[in-house]
């Protein structure tokens, strides 16, 4: 995501995975559910490939998007939620995370890759 | 990052050693019936806790496990820290960073390791216990 803020047109497959060094294979399957999430679109055609959506996408929106359901802690629905003081603890993680990741923005990331760049945009 | 199950049950054990400081050593088979935790795993648990300098073990009759300190002193990051090795989103990768790992490393997985660290360096055993500590929510 990170790479194709930096792009003014849209990217092929083998030109994200050059710059950031995942398979040309992994990146379909991330693909899918960035698009599913409305964060990239893909365009067919020869001028086709991906781009990102819009410009305001946060850190949360791609992890959320990309892992289903963001959340470091795997303790959800737990049949001792009410009674249990760490509960709360992991809860307090979950909102750290997630406040923060939603602070930050994909090109702000983008943005400090301009002196390299990558993607020739921005 | 996961928090893992050695973290999760290790704190359960010091809420639970907290709640029951008053009644002298307490016996991990009490904790493992009270928290429905096994007693074998948390024989693990507290020995790594005993190590770290968390626990004091008492042996023979009537032995059992206690808070090295009161629970105002135990801050869940050094609890954390100690169970899962590290508290961090913060990956190296193997062989060459990319420019852009790199950046994403340093401007948001860093970041947000601090943020973490800057919240839970606060949070001690003692409010956990007693549940106060949602004053430090942001």
């Amino acid at each position: 995501m990170v790479y194709l803020a930096t792009c003014k047109e849209n990217c092929s497959i083998r030109s994200i995975s050059e710059a950031t060094g995942i398979s040309g294979g992994y990146l379909e399957q991330l693909m899918i559910p960035l698009r599913r999430a409305k964060l990239v679109v893909a365009e067919r055609g020869v001028q086709g490939g991906y781009r990102i959506a819009r410009s305001g996408i946060s850190c949360h929106d791609v992890l959320n998007a990309s892992e289903g359901d963001f959340r470091p802690v795997p303790c959800k629905d737990c049949e001792h939620t009410e009674a249990c003081k760490t509960h709360q603890i992991w809860s307090m993680l979950q909102s750290v995370v997630v406040d923060y990741s939603k602070q930050v923005f994909i090109e702000d990331l983008a943005s400090h890759l301009v002196e390299h760049e990558v993607g020739g945009g921005i | 990052m996961k928090i893992s199950t050695r973290g999760r049950y290790g704190l359960r054990l010091l809420v639970d050693l907290a709640e029951h400081q008053s009644e002298g050593p307490v016996a991990l088979s009490h904790v493992a019936h009270r928290q429905e935790l096994s007693e074998k795993y948390l024989q693990q648990v507290a020995l790594l806790l005993t190590r770290g300098g968390f626990l004091n073990s008492i042996k023979g009759a009537g032995g059992g496990y206690q808070l090295k300190d009161s629970p105002e002193k135990i801050f869940i990051y050094d609890v954390l820290t100690l169970l899962e090795g590290y508290i961090s989103f913060e990956e190296t990768t193997q062989g060459q960073e990319s420019v852009i790992e790199r950046v994403i490393r340093l401007h948001f997985y860093q970041k947000l390791d601090q943020e973490v660290r800057k919240v839970f360096e606060k949070v001690s055993l003692a409010e956990v216990t007693k549940a106060e500590w949602f004053t430090y929510m942001i």
